[in-house]
């Protein structure tokens, strides 16, 4: 294939998918929690714990499949204790969600400091969707791909379909309004919490797992670097809508693609600079952000970060 | 079905007792996590506690951490009695450092010690302040959510950090290595102990605590913010003025991060370089939590919790267990603490059929 600025093009651009869907796990994920009214900030801890026994699974297993499923449930199981702490014990949500980052963060330095630089034997296989990635440009860029992002596809629609258009949707909604009015309603507000933390957890553990099964095959401490965090932010873009999360999670995999492109390239802009780019624009977009959601009264979810308390009435 | 009862009251011994049972907590789970090491844990703990607290030297090495600690609590605890939830302590720690380090490196090796160090405090103290101050304008302005934009300013701080190391500040004697040129002397805060590396830092720290204390305690702005922190709503209503005392807040949060980044530098380090322990700003949320938002207390809790960290260096390098087990106890701990509130504020009762 000649090097055409096309291939280039549709070279990061089909990059732009791959290090988007790292970030779109979780931020969906982070967007059913929030929905039904937890702020769950320990994103990047779960993330980690995702990426790591993921990692595990597919080095042992040599199935990378097998690895991503592992590190999903990785993710939902930290979130439980998550979930524990913030909904039954009614902990402060923000130091609970610090507490499981650093605790990711903590356990996966001391599990996996013999793991340090092992690569997976081979890389996850591309599938070509026979059809659809014969459209120009389209075609190559979100069709040939892995079965991993196919499902994110899928996952993303499938949300958006729950959540706006069926009874546990109502529900969840509901429950991150107005708690009380939900629970008259008949709906089991804390169970529905929990429901969704845990879900919101699979989504980190299924995030980190992509990271070091198929991105990044490989195992460094803190390889998930911070996207936890740029998770989080994306949910406050996405203004708690899943197919506005696959717009911003792509547009952030675009800027790290953007960047390890320009890194590669040889320009002369310190890499630390480049490096900062991400969390720069994540800054600066969070802002606009925040100032569009309060022009159009949209908001977060009204009881985001209020535990319920039925006996307090 | 747990019931829960509010409680009116808090008794004075379970008060002690939730921080303390939390730590034993917290222990035996980092316990587990070691056993699956196949590892005894008493022996690594045995080791902790003898890389911590054994001689005159090791509990010298935990105050040098717990330095750190005590003065980013200590400005934490300001934000945190406010509900602001200061998460950036990490950048505002490192910018601190490279404003205390652009004096270090510019002036002349004959300035007078003393001048020379208040400048660079001085420096680090409004270094950590204006950054501690952007996520204070946002928030008090616009409603940005402080969590997540002191979280991505610590990203752009470590960046900015590598770019100098990297970049204009890398001493060219140093063969490459991201590191700036040594210290002089008259840049340098005098030790307090001979053969140790306790130093002046641990006086500010103190100084630091008191203020604060006294500040919080017996100050308009310490009430303020406390409304604030319980009923922001109750706040401005009573004619509070909630942007100032933000600002106020968070200038202090921050520079005494700063602060603690450049007493560093200048007490410990005596370079500009890539790994200068911002971490500890993490490490700090834990401390101010442990302690209840109590500035002395704190204060004790940062030597335990510096003997944590500096027995975890030990037995990184004398047994070989990962330094990872320190923040696995470190959340542990703290999960154990913010489940254990709960007992504070609810009596509960095991009941069958409630509804």
């Amino acid at each position: 294939m000649k090097l055409t600025a096309t291939t280039i093009i549709i070279t990061l651009l089909a990059t732009t998918v791959r290090s988007g869907t790292i970030l779109l796990f979780p931020t969906v994920g982070e967007i059913f929690a929030e929905r039904s009214g937890i702020l769950n900030l320990g994103i990047e801890g779960m993330m980690i714990i995702g990426a790591f026994f993921g990692f595990v699974a597919a080095y042992i297993t040599k199935n990378p499949y097998l690895g991503f499923v592992v590190g999903t449930l990785a993710g939902g199981v930290a979130a439980l204790i998550y979930a524990f702490i913030s909904i039954t014990l009614r902990g402060n949500q923000v130091v609970s969600g610090l507490a499981l980052t650093i605790f990711g963060l903590g356990i996966t330095s001391f599990y996996g400091q013999r793991w340090i630089n092992n690569k997976l034997p081979e890389s996850i296989p591309t599938v070509v969707i026979p059809g659809l990635s014969k459209i120009p440009f389209i075609g190559p860029v979100f069709f040939r791909q892995d079965y991993i992002v196919y499902f994110s596809y899928i996952l993303v629609l499938a949300l958006w379909f729950i959540l706006y258009k069926t009874k546990p949707g109502i529900h969840l909604r509901a429950a991150g309004q107005n708690a009380r009015a939900a629970d008259a309603m008949g709906v089991n507000v804390n169970a529905t919490r929990y429901f969704w933390t845990f879900f919101g957890g699979l989504m980190a553990g299924a995030g980190g797992a992509y990271l070091t099964v198929a991105y990044a095959p490989f195992w460094l401490e803190g390889i998930t670097a911070g996207r936890g965090w740029i998770a989080v932010a994306l949910v406050i873009f996405a203004m708690w809508n899943p197919i506005n999360a696959l717009i911003g999670a792509y547009l952030f995999g675009g800027i790290t693609a953007l960047q390890f492109q320009l890194q590669a390239s040889g320009t002369t802009i310190p890499s630390s600079l480049l490096s900062m780019q991400p969390y720069l624009l994540t800054f600066i977009i969070i802002i606009i952000a925040t100032l569009i959601v309060r022009a159009r009264h949209l908001g977060a979810p009204k009881e985001l970060g209020t535990p319920y308390a039925r006996e307090e009435k | 079905m747990l019931l829960f009862e509010k409680r009116e009251n808090v008794s004075t011994k379970l008060k002690v007792a939730i921080p303390l049972i939390s730590v034993f907590l917290g222990l035996v789970a980092g316990a587990i996590a070691i056993l699956f090491t196949r590892t005894n844990p008493l022996i690594v703990y045995q080791a902790l506690v003898k890389g911590a607290f054994s001689s005159v030297y090791t509990f010298s090495e935990t105050l040098v951490v717990a330095i750190p600690l005590i003065l980013i609590s200590a400005g934490l605890i300001v934000a945190f009695k406010m509900n602001f939830w200061n998460i950036g302590a990490y950048g505002q720690y490192i910018i601190g450092a490279i404003f205390g380090t652009f004096f270090a490196l510019n002036m002349p090796a004959t300035m007078s010690r003393p001048l020379l160090l208040t400048i660079m405090c001085l420096a680090g103290i409004l270094g950590g302040a204006l950054w501690g101050l952007i996520p204070a304008a946002l928030k008090a302005f616009w409603e940005v959510n402080e969590v997540i934009s002191t979280l991505l300013l610590n990203y752009i701080a470590l960046y900015i950090l590598k770019y100098l190391m990297y970049g204009p500040w890398r001493n060219p004697a140093s063969h490459g290595f991201p590191l700036s040129k040594p210290f002089e002397l008259n840049a340098q805060l005098p030790r307090l102990l001979m053969r140790t590396r306790v130093h002046l830092g641990l006086i500010l720290g103190i100084i630091a605590v008191i203020i604060v204390y006294i500040l919080i305690t017996k100050t308009k702005f310490g009430y303020e913010i406390r409304v604030i922190g319980e009923n922001k709503r109750a706040a401005r209503y009573g004619g509070i003025n909630i942007t100032k005392n933000i600002f106020i807040a968070m200038a202090i949060s921050g520079g005494l991060a700063g602060l603690a980044g450049l007493a560093q530098l200048s007490g410990v380090i005596h370079m500009l370089q890539i790994e200068i322990n911002p971490g500890y700003g993490y490490t700090a949320i834990i401390v101010a939590w442990l302690s209840s938002l109590n500035p002395i207390i704190a204060m004790f809790v940062s030597v335990i919790f510096g003997g944590l960290e500096a027995g975890g260096y030990q037995i990184q390098m004398a047994i070989r267990v990962p330094f990872g087990i320190v923040g696995t106890i470190e959340s542990a701990v703290l999960f154990f603490l913010l489940g254990g509130e709960i007992f504070k504020r609810y009596r509960i009762k095991l009941r069958r059929n409630t509804s």
